[in-house]
């Protein structure tokens, strides 16, 4: 047994940020641990944003280091990559959820998850597969050739969290994802967020206004005037809105995310995991057992 | 009174708003100094005199009705970009509690303010321009001193491409949901049918069975009433066929779409094609008009040769200058139709990358190369446009396939000038969609 601590994945030290005459970050100090997932909190014009997009490469922090080891390649400080390899960073090694999903409207459910794999050089044809079998995982079988239009709020949100693991990044993060959901929704997409990537040894990064969804979470990073004030552990509230969420039971299999090593690394290369799965070959007229045998073969296929 | 006095003070412009407004005022004056130049081209025939006088007046007329489709496109497109570039302020005041007569006589106001800046703009355009299209001759002597119109004239065009504006300011609004939450676009998307490209080839078929029969026809004046009713049908057989043809050409690309650029731009276009197809028609059009023109001028410029051998005696002076003056006025109109098309689509493309802002941004965040949504914005843009065009010279050849024929032996160095035009006249179309970008977009979406 493994009694090793986790793996520190992202270490902000120092991060300063400034527009103007407004500081938004006034030197932080986070340390983030590989599969655990961190609420930040704080009132608006606090820094959470600002931090968020300091931690995924959006923006490049005025001063501070944010150094990511994921493990998967050699370490690297966020905060001197030129804008092109956080461009690539962002493509290769993270996911995001957004409040509006940021999907393009003009693309199918499944061409938006697949967009994910194919800007990182996966042909359509490759991508589309699997890219239905993230779909399925997530209750969407059936859904894959509506347009972001014609799905609900909820819907489109889980879309977009099948875009975020669908490359396998082992970090993931959310920008309100649950903002613009009603709580019975929101609650639904919390479930199947955290199911996706916490429990599937993913690092989740969170923005959040609301008490009730940063206490799922393993830890609460409270903000105020670009601070950290507090930084503790979150302790589970009791669901509000919560009845009939979809519990990990409820969603049609496992999502296959799992990251591995890459086999032949470059600085922070996944493009292995690029890879299609075997199309899946449905033995039951049950959409839901079709896509547990998907994922089921997907994590042997890892194992 | 208040609508005007909001408009006033909504007029402010801040650094989002600079580059559409100076598009938009660009763009009108651009439709102003067309206007004005061609008109001034066309009454300078009104001082011809002899056997040719009508037929120059007549191709003049015929030119300046050419040009209307791609000037009120580019004129629409203003409207929009204008629109869209004021729809935060807009929302605002729906939030206040404005009302739809007061939100629309604002936007109405904002159009016909910005189309007067644009036509004063042309005027001075027309006037910077109007000395050097004076050198083109017709007729063997420069145009000179007939280019000046009558400050009535020009007052008289500047006016009418004010209330144009307001016009289709006010027939835009009922494409556009102004809520207090933004400003979108209704979407009435539907879809072309098959039908219409039943209809364009059996009016093919009857139009060249009558073209290859004009024969029958003593009369001159009934010859070239045939020849541009034929034209003016072909015209509106192309308008209906377009957005069938783009969608089916969606579909095709859509289908071999691999990489995520090919993908976005297939997609685009299949959302909605009868949009994609008003972007490239003034394009299809005016192949359509080079192919049909081009061949008549090198046809004329063939005869007059055998006309003009003195062992076939005397000829009308004028006529010794009747196919140099069509080549030249085809050429012209080439040249003002592709300007309004590359306006128009450097329009419509602010516009649009101004919607899409927040998903270019968005896109940015999640990594995806701006490089990457740059190519799909041209290709969505250019593969219609060139499609068109080939497809608008195809079906404009087999048209007049016979005179196509005759003179690509006889004339070919007519028919190498005018497919020369437009080619360059492509090239114009693809810089103008260089000239709004993703990125500055997303840098606008970001900023606000």
């Amino acid at each position: 047994m493994n009694n090793a601590a986790p793996r520190t994945v992202l270490a902000a030290r120092g991060v300063a940020r400034a527009y103007g005459a407004t500081i938004a970050l006034a030197g932080v100090d986070l340390d983030i641990r590989a599969g655990e997932s961190v609420a930040i909190m704080g009132p608006s014009g606090s820094g959470k944003s600002t931090l968020l997009h300091a931690l995924a490469g959006i923006e490049r922090p005025d001063a501070g280091s944010i150094r990511l080891d994921t493990g998967l390649c050699a370490p690297v400080d966020v905060a001197q990559l030129s804008e092109g390899e956080r461009s690539r960073l962002r493509r290769e090694a993270f996911g995001f959820v957004f409040q509006n999903g940021l999907l393009i409207p003009e693309l199918t459910a499944v061409e938006n998850v697949a967009m994910a794999l194919m800007v990182n050089g996966l042909g359509r044809r490759a991508a589309i597969p699997v890219a239905a079998q993230h779909l399925a995982s997530l209750g969407l079988a059936g859904m894959e050739d509506r347009r972001i239009g014609q799905l609900s709020g909820g819907q489109a949100q889980r879309v977009a969290i099948a875009r975020a693991q669908v490359t396998g990044a082992p970090v993931i993060f959310a920008d309100e994802p649950t903002g613009a959901l009603d709580s019975r929704t929101g609650a639904e997409v919390l479930d199947i967020l955290l199911h996706s990537t916490v429990r599937q040894g993913r690092t989740l990064v969170m923005v959040t206004h609301d008490e009730g969804v940063a206490r799922r979470c393993d830890r609460i990073v409270r903000l105020r005037d670009g601070r950290i004030e507090r930084d503790e552990a979150a302790t589970p509230a009791p669901a509000v809105g919560m009845a009939g969420a979809a519990s990990p039971a409820r969603l049609q299999g496992d999502p296959p995310a799992e990251p591995r090593p890459s086999v032949a690394p470059s600085p922070w290369t996944y493009r292995d995991e690029l890879r299609p799965q075997p199309e899946p070959q449905p033995t039951g007229d049950s959409q839901g057992a079709a896509a547990r045998t998907v994922a089921d073969r997907s994590t042997a296929a890892r194992s | 009174m208040s609508a005007l006095s909001i408009a006033a003070t909504l007029a402010r412009p801040d650094r989002g708003r600079r580059a559409p407004m100076l598009l938009t005022v660009g763009a009108y004056a651009v439709v102003s100094a067309i206007v004005l130049v061609v008109t001034a081209g066309a009454l300078s025939f009104a001082q011809l005199e002899g056997e040719f006088a009508v037929l120059y007046g007549s191709l003049a007329a015929f030119a300046v009705v050419l040009l209307v489709v791609p000037v009120i496109v580019l004129g629409a497109a203003a409207v929009k970009l204008s629109a869209r570039s004021n729809d935060r302020r807009l929302s605002s005041l729906r939030l206040l509690g404005a009302s739809t007569p007061l939100i629309a006589s604002i936007t109405i106001i904002e159009a016909a303010a910005t189309a007067l800046a644009g036509a004063l703009a042309g005027v001075a355009l027309y006037a910077a321009a109007a000395p050097l299209v004076g050198l083109v001759r017709f007729q063997g002597e420069p145009i000179g001193g007939a280019m000046w119109l009558h400050p009535g004239v020009v007052a008289a065009v500047a006016g009418a491409v004010v209330v144009l504006a307001a016009a289709s300011a006010a027939a835009g609004l009922r494409r556009l949901v102004i809520s207090p939450l933004g400003v979108r676009t209704r979407a009435t998307t539907p879809k072309p049918r098959w039908i219409r490209a039943a209809i364009v080839v059996g009016l093919l078929v009857v139009m060249n069975l009558a073209f290859a029969n004009l024969a029958v026809f003593q009369d001159a004046g009934v010859i070239l009433g045939v020849l541009l009713t034929g034209f003016a049908l072909c015209l509106g057989a192309l308008g209906l066929i377009g957005p069938w043809v783009v969608r089916v050409l969606g579909r095709v690309r859509l289908r071999s779409a691999e990489t995520p650029d090919r993908l976005l731009a297939a997609r685009s276009i299949l959302e909605n094609p009868a949009a994609a197809w008003r972007e490239v028609s003034g394009l299809a059009m005016t192949t359509f008009v080079a192919v049909v023109g081009g061949s008549g001028a090198a046809l004329v410029d063939a005869m007059s040769r055998v006309e003009l051998d003195p062992s076939n005696g005397p000829f009308d002076p004028t006529a010794r200058f009747f196919a140099s003056d069509i080549m030249t006025g085809l050429v012209i109109t080439l040249v003002v139709s592709f300007l309004s098309v590359a306006c128009s689509t450097a329009i419509t493309q602010a516009a649009t990358t101004l919607d899409r802002a927040d998903l270019y941004d968005g896109l940015d965040r999640l990594g995806v190369d701006q490089r990457t949504v740059e190519r799909a914005r041209v290709r969505a843009v250019m593969t219609p446009a060139i499609t068109v065009s080939v497809i608008a010279a195809i079906s404009s050849g087999v048209l007049v396939l016979p005179v196509l024929g005759f003179t690509m032996v006889m004339a070919p160095i007519s028919i190498a000038v005018v497919a020369g035009t437009v080619v360059a006249g492509m090239l114009l179309i693809r810089g103008s969609v260089s000239m709004t970008s993703t990125r500055r977009a997303a840098a606008l979406a970001r900023a606000a």
